[in-house]
């Protein structure tokens, strides 16, 4: 069914060989709009824009940022009603993967969505992105490491990035692939499913002959990311008990970014948001008399606690939560560490099997038969 | 002696909070209670529909308040009066154990146990061997903190 395709690229420029692939997917009707990585008119930074002009198309794919969550975005556009027009959805594989899991927990649908997933070479944060732009492109920061095989790059990328092995899309309709391609000349476009096909079996496009020097790449780079994965959970192997994670958490303010952020935190009020944690002045004092002071605003470890329980087993490590966090907490040193274990112990892997349910809601009579036994 | 050092003699006795399933559990201390069974005080009960409602946050939020331990009682696996409660708290209980131990914060002050309606000797024991164990891991350092 796999069905490898070539877009040639003209001077260099990889921007205008994907825009006009897509441009031609607008025009033949055969999507109706394209959520795509477009700049907005400052320029100054790449936003996702749901697209239905052709000719308003102006789309930097590969640009080294992710300032929201993608799948949040389809899930804005999909949740109240499934879309009845095909819309293409192009992006990275981390959102992929956080978009299959809102789709099991009912957030979003997938029905006329067409997802077209990106070779992923890494983003930076939304500051660095900024300031870099000033002085150049970004996009040719970390297409110069491409074409080189060099992580110069590196020292921008978020940490989350950094350490990420799962950099190509898995699960997608159609995938536009920069790995182990001579991106000067030409970039692959391969439809992996059926719909995927069906899109773009009528463009002409030449065959891809040669993609055994993409697969080596490929192989290399997640080798290479998993061997740093592995370093950056050894590092952080254990975080010193509560008083590790109390100085861990010590600059946050309890904004509660984080969850508003991250792709898989969809709860409609959170329960930190209510007021259940609301208590008259005299539990406050009280509250103060048993341990002679307490720091306000309370329960923040309880807020990032119970938060890591409901959604670590759905966790696509995108690291949002840490470019979303105003105090700079390095979260990823905590989630990252965290999600590996929890989703080791279920052997559940976000946006692995779309038909998987997620484990919470799951269960087996004969597996875990020693707990809640002497 | 001083009032002072008389406390620091006495001998640590533990606070535990108890979520006990409406149907079994629950059911089970009250058995325990009629039929005079002896057992120590440092449980507080809180009376849940299913162990299967009680959600980390419940446990999480006694551990970071100071409680020294945190028990959750439910229906024996197939016994569940919601049918599938306790299979899901079991998993549940799996997840939060596997997150404590990531981060480095003492899993063994908080139990699960299956304890049926008729069981009421069982509480009581699992209640003195609950309260044993803790006070052999001592006082709960988060109740000391004020920075949380």
């Amino acid at each position: 069914m796999t069905k490898q395709k070539i877009l040639k690229v003209k001077n260099g420029d990889i921007n205008s060989a994907v825009n006009d692939f897509l441009k031609e997917l607008l025009k033949s009707g055969k999507l109706s709009a394209l959520l795509v990585p477009q700049a907005v008119p400052s320029k100054k930074v790449v936003f996702p824009v749901l697209v239905s002009d052709p000719n308003k198309l102006d789309a930097n794919v590969f640009a080294p940022l992710l300032p929201v969550s993608t799948a949040k975005m389809i899930s804005k556009i999909t949740k109240f009603q499934p879309s009845d027009k095909p819309i293409g959805v192009v992006i990275h594989p981390c959102q992929i993967r956080a978009l299959h899991e809102l789709v099991k927990l009912n957030q979003a649908s997938l029905n006329n969505i067409i997802i077209i997933g990106m070779d992923c070479m890494g983003t930076f944060s939304v500051k660095t992105y900024t300031d870099l732009a000033e002085k150049k492109n970004p996009l040719d920061i970390i297409l110069d490491d491409l074409k080189s095989n060099t992580d110069k790059s590196e020292q921008y990328l978020r940490s989350a990035c950094v350490v990420c092995n799962q950099p190509v899309p898995v699960n997608a309709d159609i995938i536009i692939g920069v790995f182990g391609m001579d991106t000067s000349k030409e970039i692959l476009v391969e439809a992996v499913s059926e719909s995927g096909s069906k899109i773009i079996d009528d463009l002409k496009l030449e065959s891809a002959k040669d993609v055994k020097k993409r697969e080596k790449h490929i192989k290399d780079l997640i080798d290479s990311r998993t061997k740093k994965l592995e370093a950056f959970i050894k590092d952080r192997k254990k975080h010193g008990g509560i008083d590790g994670l109390t100085s861990f958490f010590d600059k946050c303010v309890n904004c509660h970014n984080c969850m508003k952020v991250c792709p898989i935190c969809y709860c409609r009020e959170c329960l930190f948001d209510s007021s259940v944690f609301d208590a008259e002045a005299y539990k406050y004092v009280k509250k103060s008399e048993s341990k002679g002071l307490f720091k306000m605003p309370t329960d923040s470890i309880l807020f990032h606690l119970g938060r890591m329980n409901h959604m670590i087993l759905s966790c696509v490590k995108c690291g949002l939560c840490e470019q979303g966090c105003p105090m700079d907490i390095d979260l990823m040193d905590v989630f990252i560490p965290t999600a590996e274990n929890a989703q080791k112990e279920f052997k559940y892997y976000p946006g692995k099997d779309p038909k998987e349910k997620v484990p919470m809601v799951v269960y087996r009579e004969d597996e875990y038969v020693d707990v809640g036994e002497k | 002696m001083s009032e002072e050092k008389k406390s620091e003699t006495k001998e640590f006795e533990p606070k535990i909070v108890g979520f006990l399933c409406n149907w079994c559990s629950y059911a089970g201390a009250d058995l325990a209670g009629t039929s005079r069974i002896q057992y120590p005080p440092n449980v507080r009960i809180i009376r849940v529909m299913c162990s299967g409602s009680v959600d980390s946050m419940y446990i999480l939020r006694a551990l970071l308040e100071g409680a020294d331990g945190v028990f959750v009682g439910g229906c024996h696996p197939g016994d569940c009066h919601y049918i599938d409660g306790n299979y899901k708290a079991r998993r549940r209980m799996v997840l939060l154990e596997n997150i404590l131990d990531t981060l480095g914060i003492e899993k063994e002050r908080v139990w699960i146990r299956w304890i049926s309606a008729s069981e009421g000797q069982k509480f009581a024991d699992t209640m003195r061997d609950m309260t044993d164990a803790i006070k052999k891991l001592g006082p709960n350092p988060i109740a000391k903190k004020w920075n949380i």
